[in-house]
């Protein structure tokens, strides 16, 4: 089931007397559950485009179209209740708060999302959340305690804790090593398979496109399918 | 969760340094309003501790009290409309004490009211500031003006003209000593609005005070410092959270990007704000009330609960007129620029 697509979308900058086409008309669809690959050289528009699905900037032209919600006729104050509820977020660096600890930052995220759930029942979902990331032993740490791995899990946790339908990431293993990278992917790739969170990933990493369901090729402002 | 909290938990030092300077400041303030209040109880408290009213004096007196004469046929006509009307003489002069010592006083007269002591011819009652000068009940003191001498019937608190304590005397005494038959003002109390009187010109009970000469010039100079230091609080609030906001502007995009409203960090910042000054107010209050009473006996100090009520108020107005003013930044922030810039 097609749950995200992108109609035709145009990205045009303009740097003083420079018109740039960024994005030349972008279809795709994304269907629920999947984990989806946008792959491409620096500069190929990659993030410009994700950033345009999860609504963070508008399109110069076409549609953007969530699970029944047209992004880009909503007003931006529509387009944040969406955000906080439906979408979840990680990008190269882990931008954690520096003055919460791991726990208090999934409970923010919690209150962002106006979750309904009691405050007790809040913390259980975090222990078990922090359970299966590895963290529970630092769940009243502060973030700058942390290491770079360990910044990243927290990262995770808070972009899925709310139970968002789509997961954007940015490069998230940009700042891990092999290692530590390949973790990472496996922990997203459990976590949403396991809550059936459809995402959107960024990366120029090729072995993390094991995986992934699919890849799709950035190129001139168009992309193409790779199989 | 109150984020604003958290922040000020986590970086106890930076917000204890805000708040030490705020407390300091507003200490400074209160202080400095307490002094200005002092003096100028020292200056007129006289006219200061009158009921709201209203002074009159002779059109052609051009604001100079001594100069001022009412016509009696004038003054009597509106004694007779006014029941509580008061007609009042004063005049700076000098009382010799027994050991030949001049003391300056302000020479007041007064027609039969509540308002002012009435004294029996030659007879004067002073203000209790003379005691320390060795004046006492029953003590005979002279005037070059007047041959007959004047007997000591009491004290009075806290009547002070012009930095002078105040000789009340009778009116009889009076006009032999300044050879005037008229009274300089009238004064009505408790009327809302000045009244139309034929040659007279109205003055409010403050109106009436800044046409003391050193009255003005005092108060002026200590309120222009407090309000120096209120706009210098104000200004402390907007740079340390401008500082702040500009730290955060990565963390700021973050919190937009994953949905927090504008307005969720703007009370965060309220809050922080509050915090600070409700407990620096807190401080400076406690201590400067306790300066209060503990300020020695000759200090011009006296600060009322209104004063420092008022200037709390007042600061914490500022305070959240600063902390806005530094907030309207994160209005501007861009989720997509925070994302794309490196970690902290
Ligand atoms: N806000 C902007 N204003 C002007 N040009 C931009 C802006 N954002 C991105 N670009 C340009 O768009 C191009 C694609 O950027 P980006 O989407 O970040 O590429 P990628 O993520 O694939 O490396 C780059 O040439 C970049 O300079
Ligand atoms: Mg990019």
């Amino acid at each position: 089931m097609t749950i995200f697509t992108l109609d035709e979308v145009e990205k045009t900058f303009t740097n003083g007397e420079i018109e740039e086409n960024i994005l030349k008309g972008i279809s795709l669809s994304l269907k629920e559950g999947e984990i989806t690959a946008l792959v491409g050289t620096s500069g190929s528009g990659k993030s410009t485009l994700l950033t345009i699905a999860a609504g963070l900037q508008p399109a110069s032209d076409g549609e953007v179209l969530f699970d029944g919600n047209n992004l880009t006729t909503m007003s931006s104050e529509q387009v944040r209740k969406i955000r906080a509820k439906e979408f979840g977020f990680v990008f190269q660096f882990a931008h954690l708060v520096p003055f919460l600890t791991v726990e208090e930052q999934l409970m923010l995220m919690l209150e962002v999302s106006e979750s309904t759930l009691s405050k007790r029942e809040q913390k259980k979902e975090i222990d078990q959340l922090l359970n299966v990331i590895g963290m529970e032993h630092r769940k009243n740490a502060y973030p700058s305690s942390l290491s770079g791995g360990e910044k990243q899990r927290v990262a995770v946790a808070r972009a899925i804790i709310h139970k968002p339908k789509v997961l954007f990431a940015d490069e998230p293993t940009a700042s891990l090593d092999s290692k530590r990278s390949k973790d990472m992917m496996e922990l997203i790739r459990d976590l949403t398979k396991k809550m059936n969170i459809t995402t959107l990933m960024v990366t120029h990493d090729e072995e993390m496109l094991t995986y992934v369901d699919r890849i799709l090729q950035m190129s001139d402002g168009m992309v193409l399918e790779n199989k | 969760m109150n984020i604003g909290w958290k922040e000020i938990k986590k970086n106890k030092s930076r917000f204890l340094i805000l708040g030490s300077i705020i407390f300091l400041v507003s200490l400074l303030t209160m202080i400095i309003s307490g002094l200005a209040n002092g003096l100028s109880q020292d200056n007129a408290a006289l006219i200061k501790d009158l009921p709201e009213g209203h002074f009159y004096m002779s059109e052609d007196a051009e604001e100079t009290y001594n100069l001022s004469r009412i016509d009696s046929d004038v003054q009597h006509e509106i004694m007779n409309d006014h029941q509580n009307a008061v007609a009042l003489s004063i005049q700076m002069g000098f009382l010799i004490d027994q050991e030949d010592k001049q003391q300056s006083v302000a020479f007041v007269t007064a027609t039969d009211s509540k308002l002012f002591t009435q004294v029996d011819e030659r007879e004067v009652i002073v203000d209790r500031s003379l005691k320390e000068k060795g004046i006492k009940v029953g003590d005979l003191l002279t005037n070059n003006q007047l041959r007959d001498e004047l007997v000591v019937k009491g004290f009075v608190d806290q009547k002070k003209f012009s930095h002078a304590p105040v000789a009340y005397i009778n009116s009889e005494d009076y006009k032999k000593m300044y050879n005037v038959e008229q009274m300089q003002l009238v004064f009505l109390p408790g009327e809302n609005s000045a009244q139309n009187f034929t040659g007279l010109q109205s003055y409010s009970n403050k109106d009436f005070l800044s046409t003391i000469p050193s009255y003005n010039a005092e108060q002026m100079s200590l309120t222009m410092i407090v309000s120096f230091l209120i706009v210098i609080s104000g200004m402390l609030f907007a740079i340390f959270f401008y500082m702040m906001n500009i730290q955060k502007i990565g963390l700021y995009g973050i919190l937009k990007a994953v949905g927090i409203k504008t307005s969720r960090l703007f009370k965060m910042i309220w809050t922080q704000m509050l915090f600070i000054t409700i407990i620096a107010l807190a401080l400076s209050i406690s201590l400067s009330h306790a300066f209060n009473s503990i300020a020695p006996e000759g200090m011009p100090f006296h600060l009322t609960f209104e004063t420092t009520t008022q200037l709390s108020i007042i600061f914490l107005v500022v305070g959240f007129i600063g902390a806005t003013l530094s907030g309207l930044q994160i209005r501007k922030i861009e989720p997509l620029r925070a994302i794309q810039q490196g970690e902290d």
